[in-house]
């Protein structure tokens, strides 16, 4: 990105898209969108569109990555080749799939009451099909709705939104102009059950004080995404 | 008491209680799936058959060994037929019935009385709806088989072989009891379901 051609971000206390700092872009959750699927779930937040789909717990393969005191949690998060701005040459793994997969694996290690399945796999596999940034925590939130629907026993759901700091003020739910051209952009995710923390990165540069008041703003926006999580787990039932 | 639907980490109980579906944090009881909470009791609505001994399941077999045969039970790992206890062959590909004989935590999971299930077809539901196949007394799976007049053995793991009759509205209506099994007054609609479709086909 080249910092020279920045646009102005925040204009009269609005964002690019008209938002106000603290508003999160409008989130549609959908439960059990796949029939082939043990759990699956469809996410749209804002030009953002995600589709997760949960297997098992099932038999491990390779047989020797299995633990016998747990399950095995893999996660696959992967970008379609269409699915950005910028050219995705094609599908696949890269480097950055493969660090978010890494977290979505620990994050969801931290959910999945997995002790009750020794010897076995949990697979998740996560799909961007439009990208507008903010993947990392829709796909998350897509994979923990597909992991309930699976029936897979959870401690909560996992629900989150990134703050960042843009022209140098703090603005909850960056899209992608917003976290290209702002200083700073914070994922943050939590259990909805005992509000542990389950994701906390960082990108740029924040004050302690910053820092702070940004957790707190996450975690205010992380209840407005439980409770369409649980709205799209209740509304299947009816 | 009114039925509630719960989601996963919703507080069931201010005590620890030990029971499927939940898990205990700080001395209080938390769900772990979705399920209905009504009169102090919590039902799953959503998971894997989990296996326990004496449960008559629906198989199929996946693999034959020395030993004996691996046989695919809709549980996380597969059970274990040994052929020592078999007076008949089986292939690769065949629906059976057998008992659990045992089953321990490192997911060995033995399996006795094998019977051959021939000329049938098996659905699958999810293993949590079976007591509402079944109904209370078998009132729900005896209705069943009096209208389509089916021969319907439900399996502890959610499969269900059916035979004869009018199959096709047997696994319709099974289905539609899996599908609905959260709602209350069910016995009565899928009675109203089955005689409607009975007098549509028989006219």
């Amino acid at each position: 990105m080249n910092k020279a051609n920045k646009p102005e971000l925040i204009i009269d206390g609005r964002r690019t898209d008209g938002r106000n700092l603290e508003d999160l872009r409008s989130v549609k959750i959908e439960s059990g969108v796949l029939d082939n699927a043990d759990g699956s779930a469809m996410v749209e937040w804002g030009n953002n569109k995600i589709i997760a789909g949960v297997y098992g717990p099932r038999e491990v393969f390779p047989k020797h990555f299995s633990d016998p005191y747990k399950a095995v949690v893999n996660f696959r998060y992967v970008m379609c080749s269409f699915s950005s701005l910028e050219e995705h040459s094609r599908g696949g793994p890269n480097r950055r799939s493969i660090e978010i997969s890494k977290m979505g694996k620990h994050v969801f290690e931290n959910l999945i009451l997995t002790e009750q399945f020794p010897n076995t796999a949990i697979d998740i596999d996560v799909e961007v099909l439009q990208s507008d940034g903010g993947t990392r925590v829709a796909a998350f939130t897509a994979a923990s709705v597909a992991l309930v629907d699976a029936g897979i026993p959870v401690k909560g759901f996992a629900g989150g939104v990134s703050v960042g700091k843009v022209d140098g003020r703090l603005a909850v739910d960056l899209n992608k102009i917003e976290d290209n051209y702002g200083e700073s952009d914070v994922p943050v995710m939590f259990n909805s059950s005992n509000s542990e923390i389950l994701l906390l990165q960082m990108d740029g540069l924040l004050t302690r004080e910053e820092y702070e008041r940004s957790i707190d703003l996450c975690y205010e926006a992380s209840k407005k995404v439980n409770a369409l999580q649980v709205d799209s787990i209740k509304k299947k039932m009816e | 008491m009114e039925k509630k639907i719960v989601t996963p980490g919703e507080l069931l109980f201010d005590f620890p209680k030990r029971l499927s579906g939940a898990y205990v944090e700080n001395g209080k009881t938390y769900s772990s799936v979705v399920g209905v909470l009504s009169e102090g009791f919590f039902i799953p609505l959503r998971g894997r058959y989990a296996p326990f001994p004496g449960d008559l399941i629906v198989g199929v077999v996946m693999e034959e060994r020395f030993s004996g045969y691996l046989v695919d039970v809709n549980a996380p790992f597969p059970g274990v037929l040994d052929s020592r206890d078999l007076r008949v062959e089986f292939r690769i590909g065949d629906l059976l019935v057998a008992r659990v004989d045992s089953v321990d935590e490192v997911s060995n999971l033995v399996l006795v009385d094998p019977k051959k299930l021939l000329k049938g077809e098996v659905i699958e539901v999810g293993a949590v709806s079976v007591p509402r196949i079944i109904g209370r007394n078998n009132s729900m799976i005896d209705m069943v088989r009096n209208i389509t007049k089916s021969e319907v053995f439900v399996g502890k793991n959610g499969r269900i072989f059916i035979k004869n009759g009018n199959a096709a509205l047997a696994a319709e209506a099974v289905r539609k009891i899996a599908d609905e099994a959260h709602t209350s007054g069910l016995t009565e609609k899928i009675k109203n379901f089955l005689e409607a479709r009975t007098n549509e086909q028989s006219k």
